[in-house]
């Protein structure tokens, strides 16, 4: 089987895997160890495998793994930082935002690019960006609870 | 330290969040053993046809392939039947093979396993496999009956079994009723569809003799003994082990095709198997639900008292009955009644086999498509009558001190008892709480803006808490008070309410508790997580074990057990070894009340329904940890307005599925719903120590049942058939047919 | 659920796509992957099974966005590009609208331009756009360069006038009048996903008379088309809502919509007559 070497930063680590050309982005950042990004459909509509590719959120599993040759990919795993979890990942346990928790690592990616990059997201404009995520268990209210609570405590830090 | 209580009642933060959140969880997929293979099923493509040939050669040929399996390849064994009430006779000539013989019967059964290095070669050989096929016209319509083809020769009528129920003098009440109403409601047919797929990794240790099969769910311990007995293992040598799982409805966790092929293929080649469903396989190979066609009448007096009804349905089970047995139709007929006074019923509930993927259980049983059919027929008598659709429920929901109400089925059946709950005031909780006439008027007032606002309300009464039993069995290990119990946790948080109940039984802090429920090699027989039950049943095993314990240490320390500090102790009590034993029985499941109020405005033109408020009440009978149960009520209750809104799995004429992934198959967003309330009553139930009621499905069952009368009160509809789901084409062709009805007549 | 196998190329320039294109042994054997959006899903599937896959996902060259006389936008311009590109508002704002109700938000972040049109899904909104605004697509090969316009384009569900060798390098809107107004609405099952019926309209006005009027329609027949006997009711009228009912009605006859994802013919021409009165009526303020 054909396969191809693609070097990408995976949570400001330089990575290197080699894996089959049909390999997606999701493939080769599990192939790493970093499960997290969790695979659902395979056609981009569930959003578990969401991540941030050079600061927005995208389907891992829409991208083939030799096209993130040399961007930047952040995941779950790299939103904790000196042993303490990033704002979302504390608003999302405190909100009770996840039940089976499958989905929950691709809402968290997400809401970070969102509020990362439009930090005064108005509340409909957060509804209407976690809307292109699924969750089969906690009816959503959790979810955008805790990320209009994550966007509060974020604007806390910054001033 | 202190005796540690009030954590039954508290909101304790779930036990299991951190690594989901970190992302460090272990789901299945997560999962690798050295040396593994991967399994790919290959699939029936067609609704019904005779299997003249099944050419392998190919697939075996393609570099990285080590095996293919097909039926000749597996012990002729059929998957079993999980409960003993759910089967008869009949079931058994329609159960399913693990990999069709002869005759392949719905789209997606599976016909061979490609075992191959990566998953790329197996999909890649599994294309290569060969089928040959002489197709048979598919049997599809709930009531073809026996002209048509058969599903299973030895079924030549499509009918697997009838269910009769009669209460009372049917006839005698339908001849003094004033008014009769009938319905026909279609409950189109749609599932559970977890965020994770199913999945299954086997490893077959030779020496040893030994079997582990990792990516159980639901009922472990059944499969375990299912799967040791296909196999001809002993159940004490097949291991099963539950990891994080991305949730289940029902669906996930029930012995499959796979469950039986995975672990079969490690023990022949010797290597561990890894299969991985796929979403679009997931669409046509876990169960299906809710299909069923109901035929109901009912009897009311003038006075808008609801004396008898007479319900036909036809249950749709799919091409095989598979573990969960008659479940399709004899859950809708056991819940129909629902919370009124009625003085009879009939009931005649028809398991209909048909070539589509076989149907099971999804969240909420049978309650939900019996509530959809009753809820809507009750607004057509309140329509009847003039009355207010509230007021109608209010004149018939069984009184508080009526209980235990019951159901006499005659001396052929098992009566069905209500043992406890003030159904008319928690009815009344739910009202006040939505704000009733408030929103009566609210509606007035909006409707000259020309907007259609609707409010739709729906009761039941829900099967849950099943028997038979559940054991728990806590030892002091590893510094913490270790709690085995044989249920799952499919994501619902039950690990952490069963540890509320154990830290709250020893008087010892949360921390101090380990729920230990993965591993059949070391958790008690289980009979699993469904239908309510875990949190009652596993609950009050753990109350037992946790009084055992307490009772054993004070014995060994020689002090009054009232004066017992078990935590203060742990140095001295560990090195004895003691452990707390419990069982809890449970002869008869309980009915608990639920219900719902729902406001929705409908875009007359664009045929688009917008839930504005959505309201459950729920009978908890005592709420273990309240945050959770809203979680529980409020996700239920979304997945309800999906089923009714956006969810269905269609099939063309020829028996081919028209949704084949996620594009099609609408799941609701968070911009679809609001932000669901939740009601939690809490009146004990009599039957369990600790008071609980089962409240996992409680927000599913009367949820589509709300929606689809608050539509049809804001079309003006209340009175006519609704075809499921409500898709803006069929709310159009609503809006257009009254339109016409409403002009004047042509001159 | 993996891709059949297939040979992986990646390009880094126009030069470098239609060499690759060339070489490609006929029709069908090769795609070209961008964003790949639309096109992964159906490789994950197995709906497609090229022989090569051409990743022109990194010509810089054809990431761009221009607004000058004229609007040029690139085939690998992103969906978010478009959908933040805030000068982009009049006379634009429909295109901007259109491109923001792409897919999903995460998508919009890898889609292009350039896949949106070459994948050609009836209801999809960057065609409707293209149709409407009446751009000019760009096309290349090895061969050379040449212009279609978006009518001509959009030949049926999934069919294009991309010949053989042939690549879209990007689109060319011509400007509408500077002190236009512009409006997209589209209508699905939930709040996301693929529209029933979508309409993107073009006005300009002069002293509160319609001088010119564009209403395209999306996800009503086998290919974006305008609206040109609504378009003439308008033009001419004040925008009342005689005019406004007058232009719905005739928008709702000119669709030829195919019963599709379970909405009859009836229904899809009920809204696309309630999204253009009530997009026009939206429109009216602004025009006065």
């Amino acid at each position: 089987m054909d396969v191809l070497r693609t070097e990408f930063t995976l949570n400001d680590m330089p990575i290197e895997v080699t894996l089959p050309v049909r390999a997606t982005l999701a493939d080769a950042i599990r192939s790493t160890g970093a499960t997290g990004t969790r695979v659902g459909c395979e056609e981009g509509i569930c959003g578990s495998c969401t991540v941030l590719l050079d600061g927005r959120p995208a389907r891992a599993c829409l991208m083939l793994a030799a096209q993130a040759r040399g961007r930047e990919i952040r995941t779950v795993e790299g939103l904790a930082a000196g042993g303490r979890l990033h704002p979302v990942q504390e608003s999302f346990r405190r909100h009770r935002a996840l039940q089976c928790g499958y989905c929950t690592p691709g809402f968290m990616m997400l809401a970070v690019g969102l509020l990362e990059r439009e930090p005064n997201a108005s509340p409909e404009r957060v509804r209407a960006v976690l809307a292109s995520n699924l969750c089969r268990c906690t009816g959503y209210a959790p979810i955008v609870d805790a990320v209009l609570a994550a966007q509060q405590a974020l604007a806390g830090e910054v001033i | 330290m202190a005796v540690v209580r009030g954590h039954v009642g508290a909101e304790a933060p779930r036990a299991d969040d951190l690594p989901l959140v970190d992302g460090s969880a272990m789901f299945i997929a997560d999962l690798n053993r050295d040396g593994q293979l991967w399994a790919r099923v290959v699939r029936s493509p067609v609704a019904s046809a005779v299997i003249v040939g099944i050419e392998i050669s190919a697939a075996v040929r393609h570099p990285g392939v080590a095996a293919v399996l097909t039926a000749d390849d597996v012990p002729d064994v059929q998957i079993p039947i999980r409960l003993p009430f759910a089967a008869t006779p009949e079931c058994e000539l329609a159960l399913q093979p693990p990999l069709a013989r002869d005759r392949v019967r719905y789209v997606g059964e599976p016909v061979a396993v490609v075992l191959a290095e990566d998953p790329f070669t197996a999909e890649d050989a599994a294309e290569l496999v060969a089928l040959e096929l002489e197709e048979r016209t598919p049997v599809l319509d709930l009531r073809a009956g026996s002209g048509a083809d058969s599903v299973h020769d030895r079924l030549p009528d499509n009918v697997v079994n009838r269910v009769p129920m009669v209460c009372g003098e049917v006839d005698r009440l339908f001849a003094t009723a004033e008014v009769v109403v009938s319905e026909s409601v279609v409950v189109h047919r749609h599932t559970g569809m977890p965020l994770e797929t199913r999945g299954l990794l086997a490893e077959w240790e030779e020496g040893e003799g030994r079997l582990t099969v990792w990516g159980a769910a639901k009922v472990k311990h059944f499969n375990r003994q299912a799967l040791a007995q296909m196999l001809d293992l002993s159940p004490q040598s097949v291991r099963l082990i539950e990891v994080s799982v991305g949730g289940a409805f029902g669906v996930r966790g029930e012995f499959y095709p796979e469950d039986l092929l995975v672990p079969l293929a490690a023990m022949r080649l010797g290597r561990p198997v890894k299969w991985i469903e796929d979403r679009r396989e997931h669409l046509v190979a876990t169960n299906h639900a809710r299909e069923q066609l109901h035929e109901l009448e009912v009897a009311a007096s003038e006075d808008g008292r609801l004396l008898a009804f007479r319900d036909r349905a036809w249950c749709d089970q799919g091409a095989y009955v598979r573990s969960q047995g008659l479940l399709p139709a004899l859950l809708p007929a056991l819940q129909i009644a629902g919370p009124y006074a009625w003085e009879g019923f009939s009931i005649e509930a028809s398991a209909v086999l048909t070539n589509r993927t076989p149907v099971g259980t999804y969240r909420a049983p049978g309650v939900t498509e019996a509530t959809l059919v009753r809820e809507r027929a009750l607004d057509r008598v309140a329509a009847e009558l003039g009355l207010d659709h509230v007021e109608l429920r209010r004149r018939n929901l069984i009184a508080a001190d009526r209980m235990p109400w019951v159901f006499d089925l005659g001396p052929q059946g098992e009566p069905i008892v209500y043992e406890s709950g003030d159904f008319p005031g928690s009815f009344e909780a739910l009202l006040a709480q939505a704000g009733y006439d408030d929103l009566r008027a609210e509606q007035r007032g909006r409707a000259p803006g020309g907007e259609a606002v609707g409010i739709g309300v729906s009761a039941f009464c829900e099967v849950s808490a099943v028997g038979p039993f559940e054991q728990a069995r806590i030892a002091l290990e590893d510094g913490r008070f270790a709690v085995y119990v044989g249920v799952g946790s499919v994501g619902q948080g039950v690990a952490t309410v069963l540890g509320q109940i154990a830290a709250e039984t020893l008087g010892v802090g949360l921390e101090r508790v380990a729920i230990h429920h993965q591993d059949t090699a070391d958790t008690p027989e289980g009979f699993g997580t469904f239908a309510s039950r875990s949190t009652v049943l596993a609950g009050n095993a753990i109350l037992l074990a946790g009084q055992d314990l307490r009772r054993k240490a004070a014995a060994a320390l020689g002090i009054a057990e009232d004066t017992l500090d078990v935590d203060l102790e742990y140095a001295r009590l560990a090195p004895q070894r003691l452990t707390g034993e419990g069982t809890f029985e449970k002869e008869h499941p309980s009915f608990t009340f639920g219900a719902n109020l729902v406001l929705v405005s409908v875009d007359r033109e664009l045929g688009r329904v917008r839930v504005e408020r959505h309201l459950v009440a729920h009978d908890a009978g005592r709420a273990v940890n309240p945050a959770l149960l809203r979680g529980q009520l409020c996700g239920g209750a979304v997945q309800g307005i999906g089923a009714v809104l956006f969810e269905e799995l269609r099939y063309d004429r020829t028996g081919q599925p028209e949704v084949s992934s996620l594009e099609d198959y609408l799941l609701a967003t968070a911009g679809d719903v609001p932000a669901v309330e939740a009601v939690i009553i809490e009146n004990p139930a009599p039957t369990n120590p600790l008071g609980i009621k089962g409240s996992g499905e409680a927000g599913m069952a009367g949820a589509p049942a709300a929606v689809a009368n608050a539509v049809a009160d804001a079309l003006g509809a209340g009175a006519e058939s609704l075809a499921l789901p409500l898709t803006p084409a069929r709310i159009r062709a609503l809006v257009r047919a009254r339109e016409l009805n409403a002009q004047p007549e042509a001159s | 659920m993996r891709p059949a196998p297939f040979a992986y190329e990646r390009v880094e320039s126009v030069e470098e796509m239609l060499e690759a294109l060339a070489r490609a042994d006929g029709e069908g054997a090769a795609v070209l992957l961008a964003g790949g959006q639309s096109l992964i899903p159906r490789l994950n599937a197995r709906l497609v099974r090229p022989r090569r896959v051409i990743d022109i996902d990194g010509i810089a060259a054809l990431d761009h966005l221009e607004l000058d006389q004229e609007l040029r936008v690139g085939a690998l311009c992103r969906h978010w590009r478009l959908e933040e590109a805030t000068s982009l508002d009049g006379p634009w704002a429909a295109l901007r609208e259109a491109a923001a109700h792409v897919g999903l938000h995460p998508v919009r972040t890898r889609g292009t331009f350039g896949g949106s049109l070459a994948h050609a899904d009836p209801a999809a909104e960057l065609p409707l756009a293209a149709v409407t605004y009446g751009a000019e697509i760009e096309l290349r090969s090895r061969a050379g360069q040449r212009r279609v316009a978006a009518e001509e384009f959009f030949r049926g569900p999934h069919r294009t006038a991309l010949g053989p060798g042939e690549a879209i390098v990007g689109a060319r809107f011509p400007s509408p009048k500077p002190d236009g107004v512009s409006a997209f609405a589209e209508v699905s099952r939930r709040v996301v996903g693929w529209p029933l019926a979508a309409v993107c309209v073009v006005l300009h006005a002069a002293e509160g008379v319609i001088q010119g009027a564009r209403v395209g329609l999306g996800a009503v027949g086998p290919a974006p088309r305008r609206a040109i006997e609504a378009e003439r009711l308008l033009e001419g009228s004040a925008l009342e809502s005689s005019a406004i009912d007058a232009a719905a009605v005739a928008a709702a006859r000119a669709c030829a919509p195919a019963v599709a994802d379970g909405v009859d013919e009836d229904t899809r021409r009920d809204m696309v007559e309630a999204l253009v009165r009530r997009t026009l009526a939206g429109l009216a303020g602004a025009v006065w």
